[in-house]
């Protein structure tokens, strides 16, 4: 068994025995033993006190506690800028229900919206998350007579809210809050359009009105 | 005075000189099809065919015959059933284009218990509500608003024949004596034969009746009228041909 502790690690890979080391983010425990989960660099951070000498050699003494051991773990290097201001690496952010999330509407049918999810919060996410937002959610009056084509074209920035975390393709949104809605539209001649009420964006250079459902500008 | 005054030939993308584009100073210009507006002045045609200009309204359009139908809300279409869904049809417009959908309930008086069942094959005669560039389109057999069909629903029997669409949309007008030059059907119902006819702007024209060989004669007038390009005297010629085939 090497003594020497790999640096680098891929998913599966064997770090060390659970008598060894406690089990940090990135680790899991397969047959008492800690593999790695991520593709990244190990990282090992010694516990808040050494374990104590041994006493005698005779005195059964039990394993060392859990917090005497070093905990082990994989993190993955960001491509951006590294770590936020407390010097801890970015962790990966996923929409949570509740969330207030900015997404791009991809395609539109008569009972959905598929959009792709950009922002969640602040925070712009490294990969694109699938949310339909279904046409009984997105108003609050009226569910039954809602049109989609009448809300939501494809190429538009939406504000909506998470209500579900969905199946394994989808999240599912809702923009069905005064809020929540159409922030950015374009309109069929090209042009960046402005909001003139609740349910109407104007194109500045055509003055063609075309039908969104809008989100109400903070 | 006359409506129309020259019929220029224009092709996509030719600019259309100003002393063809009527100026009124109390309606505005109103353009139809095969024009779009550049702003903030071009009119551009985006259609190859003859630019018709109406100084009374205040118009222009293109005049164009091309063979593949767009849907447009508010046009009439034989559509054909492809198969069902959990609440409604998915149906033929045109070939090789995405299914238009019907809904089950969209016909007169229809519940979940007295709707008709249509089976796959089946033609209907319906009206186009939503179609964009965005969506697959949909029709409906039931007036939304009055809740009528206005003879709108399933077509029994009969045949369906193919037509240009120029030939449907002559068919199709009000005055299709004097404007679209199409008297045809006026003509073969003056000789006695007794059919039915329902014309869709998607290029299809049903004729239904009691008797096939009528029915097969008025297929062929009006396929031959629009293939020949008759103008009124062949129909006139034409009509007189088939009836005296058919007696």
């Amino acid at each position: 068994m090497t003594t020497s502790n790999p640096t680098l690690a891929i998913p599966g890979q064997l770090l060390g025995s659970t008598s060894k080391y406690q089990p940090g983010p990135g680790t899991h425990i397969h047959n008492h033993n800690v593999h790695a989960s991520l593709m990244g660099t190990v990282h090992i951070a010694q516990p808040a006190k050494a374990p104590g000498p041994v006493k005698r050699l005779t005195k059964i003494t039990p394993a060392p506690a859990p917090a005497e051991l070093p905990t082990i773990s994989v993190t993955v290097p960001t491509r951006s800028a590294g770590s936020d201001h407390t010097g801890q690496k970015k962790r990966e952010v996923l929409p949570e229900v509740g969330n207030v999330v900015l997404c791009r509407v991809i395609r539109i049918t008569p009972r959905q919206a598929v959009v792709a999810i950009l922002v969640c919060g602040d925070t712009v996410l490294d990969a694109e998350w699938q949310g339909l937002i279904r046409v009984q959610d997105v108003r609050a009056t009226e569910k039954d007579r809602v049109k989609i084509y009448e809300s939501f074209r494809p190429g538009d920035i939406v504000r909506a809210e998470v209500i579900s975390l969905g199946d394994q393709a989808n999240y599912y949104l809702s923009t069905a809050r005064n809020e929540l809605g159409v922030i950015l539209a374009t309109s069929e001649a090209g042009n960046a359009m402005h909001p003139v009420s609740w349910k109407e964006y104007r194109d500045s250079e055509t003055g063609l009105t075309e039908l969104r459902k809008v989100a109400k500008p903070y | 005075m006359t409506t129309t005054t020259s019929r220029p030939l224009v092709l996509p993308g030719d600019p259309i000189s100003p002393d063809l584009i009527p100026s009124s100073s109390s309606k505005p210009l109103r353009l139809g099809p095969g024009l779009r507006h550049v702003p903030p002045s071009d009119i551009v045609p985006v259609v190859a065919g003859q630019l018709i200009t109406n100084h009374q309204k205040n118009s222009m359009w293109v005049e164009y015959n091309n063979n593949r139908y767009l849907p447009t809300p508010g046009d009439l279409i034989i559509a054909q059933i492809l198969r069902s869904g959990p609440d409604l049809y998915y149906t033929l417009l045109s070939p090789h284009t995405p299914p238009a959908t019907l809904p089950h309930l969209s016909f007169e008086s229809a519940t979940k218990k007295t709707r008709p069942q249509l089976a796959p094959g089946a033609l209907v005669y319906a009206r186009v509500v939503l179609a964009n560039k965005h969506m697959d389109p949909e029709i409906e057999c039931v007036s939304q608003s009055t809740g009528k069909s206005d003879g709108l629903g399933e077509l029994k029997g009969g045949m369906v024949f193919e037509v240009s669409l120029q030939f449907a949309r002559r068919l199709l007008m009000a005055k299709s004596r004097e404007e679209g030059k199409v008297e045809v059907l006026e003509l073969l119902g003056g000789e006695g034969l007794a059919f039915e006819i329902a014309v869709g702007r998607n290029g299809r024209v049903w004729v239904g009746g009691e008797d096939v060989r009528v029915v097969v004669a008025v297929g062929r007038a009006l396929r031959e009228t629009d293939e020949g390009g008759l103008g009124v005297e062949g129909q006139r010629r034409l009509v007189r041909g088939l009836v005296r085939g058919l007696k």
